[in-house]
């Protein structure tokens, strides 16, 4: 692929674009405030691996090397736009890496020590949908709040569903450092839409 | 109770691994033998399940679905210096 593109065979670049467009966007809409603007990242981005295919010397995957500039122009455009980080106001951020919090489970002179103290309640789903319309403004915004390798783990597998070993590729992980990921990030967001569902007395 | 059972809290950090099928015998045993027993951690786990099927309700596509023409003139360009 990387010869193809070094001869500007636009077949080969139409391929590897409409493949990778959307993750590199997903990626990218992490880091700003607009669609418009991270379809401009990605933009640059396509047009920085077609001008610089050949500083590309096959040491990464070609996929590690295509995100390495997404990221460089995300963070770019991140910088930029100063945007302030919003203050977490998630309660979870304040036990760290625990899945949920360990006030949440019986401590060693209990009777069955680590297990639920307060334990989770069901969900009432509401209707057919899964969230309210409200709810999910709650979980776009905790998503947005992870931890940047968190967010871009979760952005990739969960929401735009790409296989694990891709993610790995893209994001230049290990399998276990992706699990690890995914799982920090995943945990908070359960424990962001429990806090909406408690709060909002469903 | 026995020391190689798994508890909740121990679950709820296997979770992910579970999942991915990253999971071997005896822990996965462990974790499937809890799962049995522990309604409350079923929930943790529908609630999981939930939050991974209302991220992937988030999934959106960019508006523009194209190459814009600056690049393509600079795939083009390429072609022609190879010539």
């Amino acid at each position: 692929m990387a010869e193809a593109l070094r001869a500007g065979d636009e077949r080969a670049f139409r391929a590897l674009f409409d493949r990778y467009h959307q993750v590199l966007w997903r990626t990218a809409r992490g880091y700003v405030d607009s669609d418009a603007v991270a379809e401009e990242i990605v933009q640059e981005t396509w047009l920085a691996i077609v001008r610089g295919i050949d500083r590309f010397e096959g040491r990464s995957a070609l996929l590690t090397w295509m995100f390495s500039i997404l990221l460089r122009q995300a963070h770019s455009h991140h910088a930029r736009e100063r945007r302030s980080l919003p203050l977490s106001s998630l309660s979870s951020d304040a036990y760290g890496e625990d899945g949920c919090s360990p006030d949440r489970f019986q401590k060693d002179d209990e009777a069955w020590p680590g297990h639920w103290a307060t334990p989770p309640r069901p969900w009432q789903k509401p209707e057919r949908r899964l969230l309210s319309l409200e709810a999910r403004e709650h979980l776009k915004g905790a998503l947005a709040q992870l931890p940047e390798r968190q967010r871009n783990v979760l952005a990739l597998r969960d929401v735009d569903g790409a296989p694990a070993e891709e993610v790995c590729t893209m994001l230049g992980l290990s399998p276990e450092n992706q699990r690890v990921l995914l799982h920090r990030g995943r945990s908070r967001l359960r424990a962001a839409l429990e806090e909406y569902v408690d709060q909002a007395g469903l | 109770m026995h020391p190689d059972e798994v508890t909740c809290r121990q679950f709820i950090e296997l979770i992910t691994d579970y999942f991915e099928d990253a999971l071997e015998p005896p822990t996965l045993d462990r974790v499937e033998e809890h799962l049995v027993m522990c309604d409350w951690c079923v929930t943790y786990l529908e609630q999981m399940q939930a939050t991974i099927a209302a991220l992937g309700e988030l999934r959106t596509e960019p508006t523009h679905r194209e190459p814009e023409p600056e690049v393509l003139s600079a795939l083009a360009s390429r072609g022609r210096d190879r010539a």
